[in-house]
């Protein structure tokens, strides 16, 4: 078990760091028609795109391409980590929070 | 759920190396990658949203800027006759011909560039020449050139950009500032203008009142060990008392201003904006402008800058934009900002002159927001969206990345500023052709509709490898595609003549 764990840490280690096309211009955009989604989508154009376009590696990794739970995702943005700020309840309430992260789970290219 | 072993494995590699992907990773910009010409043309290799189809118009072109149509609807593409990594040629204003090839119509001396944009009106081309100083040149039809404007604080790291013709029958135009970000420094020397003209600096439009803020450098003008002391908005080497009034004056570093068509002193429209690299005006009447946003490099690098897409009410009161001291609204002293291996940015403006607006949309850093457009038909599609392109990262030069970014077209939806991509290679990743070992797009920069509104143009610089000696452009590498409908384009392949 802990050689598989380890293996799948030096996956995660490349994966993580690598980039990840969400499918191209032929690819349907992302539907997104509720006003939570619409809210979702502009915290990421607003505070999360310019450093990880559209969800692929840019200046940061690639965000589309990871199998993570959603509170790990929350606890990232919340508290940020290496290069990355952290976003306070001041700049970014509980129910923002919640709608950016289902909003990146749709970027997601498919594990 | 069951959490399996990949999920914790994920997580912990997620935890572990989020942290560590940007410091620990090479750069991997889009031109860190190896050439060898010829450059291949294959428009299978692009993808565009289902229902258009590309094709290539024109091959062969030398550093190309602008696409232009004249009254009759002919097409013209403005060759700079310089490119970043110092390379001059002879800047040109060539004519597509319907039965192949092209015409000269116009040509700069050599040394005199680049020319970086051009617009048609009632007759006549209006092309902005970055040389130092800027001009703004009316170019006939016949090819006779004449000058309309100078004294642009041009030649620096950006240049005089984006003529457009107002309505008001203003022509519009843009300076980019001099430095990255106030402060001249080793990065300019490298860029290979500070040995040739070690007094330019940025001039401010207005007033402005500078901190404290001196910047040590190595001085590679006095040789090996020498320092420098520079204070923002002055020369090279030159530091500055505390609290100091630097001047403003029109023209000036970082605007967007606009002069009378038959020449004339130019008039402020709007200040604070970095590299405005080209401007058009929306359906709804307001001035649009692109903005490339902050480097890391220099005496004052800024992290984590977004090139930007700006709304410029040409109405109302003159408004600043940020630079050198907010980025996309923020202030750089924010969060975000400061580079992994050096001090957070402070501000060089003892005050501000407003709260800088937020802007329309925000891409990707490193991206290089250059020419824009906006779908004004219905059988083009997408109508009242802007198509953007982006010429991509120059990385390493202006900072690390960790991929490609930038090197597509984009459309924008003007009321929410969110972005889809347009036009782009086919592959895993969003890289130029020659990053990917394919035959699609180089470095888009320039898209305009043709005067129907049927089919976008989209100008390819051509390949630009770069490293950490700078970029490395290939003369005769550019492309004119375009894209339309399927049906509705054509799809001739013509081929410039050498």
């Amino acid at each position: 078990m802990k050689r598989l764990l380890l293996a799948a840490a030096l996956a995660a280690l490349v994966a993580s760091c690598s980039s990840a096309r969400r499918g191209g211009p032929a690819a349907p955009d992302v539907e997104v028609d509720t006003r939570k989604e619409l809210l979702g989508r502009r915290l990421f154009d607003e505070n999360c795109h310019r450093c990880h376009p559209g969800g692929e590696a840019g200046l940061a990794p690639a965000i589309n391409n990871k199998p993570l739970p959603a509170e790990l995702i929350r606890r990232q943005i919340r508290h940020g980590h290496g290069a990355m700020p952290g976003f306070t309840v001041e700049q970014m309430s509980e129910k923002e929070l919640d709608a950016l992260v289902e909003y990146v789970f749709t970027l997601r290219r498919g594990d | 759920m069951a959490v399996s072993a990949r999920h914790v494995g994920f997580a912990l590699g997620w935890v572990a190396l989020m942290s560590g992907c940007f410091t620990v990773l090479p750069s991997q910009g889009g031109g860190q990658t190896e050439f060898r010409p010829p450059r291949k043309i294959d428009v299978a290799d692009i993808a565009v949203p289902g229902g258009y189809e590309v094709a290539a118009v024109t091959i062969g072109l030398t550093y190309p800027t602008a696409v232009v149509f004249d009254d009759a609807g002919r097409t013209y593409v403005l060759e700079a006759g310089y490119a970043y990594g110092e390379v001059f040629t002879q800047p040109r204003l060539l004519r597509l011909e319907s039965s192949g090839g092209t015409t000269v119509v116009a040509t700069g001396e050599k040394g005199t560039g680049p020319w970086t944009g051009a617009a048609f009106h009632e007759g006549n081309f209006y092309v902005t020449d970055g040389g130092n100083p800027g001009r703004i040149l009316r170019i006939a039809k016949s090819g006779r050139i004449d000058v309309v404007a100078s004294g642009m604080p041009s030649r620096g790291d950006h240049h005089t950009n984006a003529p457009v013709v107002g309505p008001d029958g203003m022509l519009y135009f843009t300076q980019g500032t001099i430095t990255n970000s106030g402060v001249v420094g080793t990065d300019n020397y490298d860029f290979g203008w500070l040995e040739r003209h070690p007094a330019l600096h940025d001039v401010p439009c207005r007033d402005i009142r500078v901190t404290t803020a001196i910047f040590e450098s190595d001085n590679p003008l006095s040789g090996e060990g020498a320092r420098a002391f520079t204070a923002p908005f002055m020369p090279f080497g030159v530091s500055a008392p505390a609290d100091h009034v630097v001047r403003g004056s029109v023209p000036c570093s970082g605007a967007v201003m606009r002069v009378r068509l038959e020449g004339g002193k130019p008039e402020l429209v709007a200040w604070g904006l970095r590299n405005p690299f080209s401007m058009r005006f929306g359906p709804d009447g307001k001035l649009y402008v692109s903005e490339n946003g902050f480097d890391v490099r220099g005496s004052r690098p800024v992290f984590g800058a977004s090139d930007n897409l700006w709304s410029v009410d040409v109405h109302g009161p003159v408004r600043w934009f940020g630079w050198p001291d907010f980025s996309g609204g923020l202030p750089v002293t924010g969060p975000g900002f400061k580079p992994p291996r050096g001090p957070r940015p402070a501000f060089i403006l003892a005050e501000h002159p407003e709260q800088p607006p937020l802007p329309v949309a925000q891409f990707g850093v490193h991206s290089s927001v250059t020419g824009f457009d906006f779908s004004t038909s219905d059988a083009f599609g997408l109508k009242g969206e802007a198509f953007v392109a982006l010429f991509g990262d120059m990385a390493p030069d202006v900072g690390k990345v960790i991929a490609p970014v930038g090197f597509r077209v984009m459309r924008v939806d003007l009321k929410t500023g969110h972005l889809e991509e347009f036009m782009t290679n086919k592959g895993d990743k969003t890289a130029p052709a020659s990053y990917l070992g394919r035959a699609g797009i180089e470095r888009p920069i320039d898209v305009k509709f043709d005067p129907r509104g049927e089919t976008l143009y989209v100008l390819d610089f051509g390949v630009m490898p770069v490293d950490g000696e700078g970029p490395h452009p290939y003369p005769k590498t550019g492309v004119l595609w375009k894209v339309g409908k399927k049906g509705a384009a054509s799809l001739a392949h013509e081929e410039v003549q050498p």
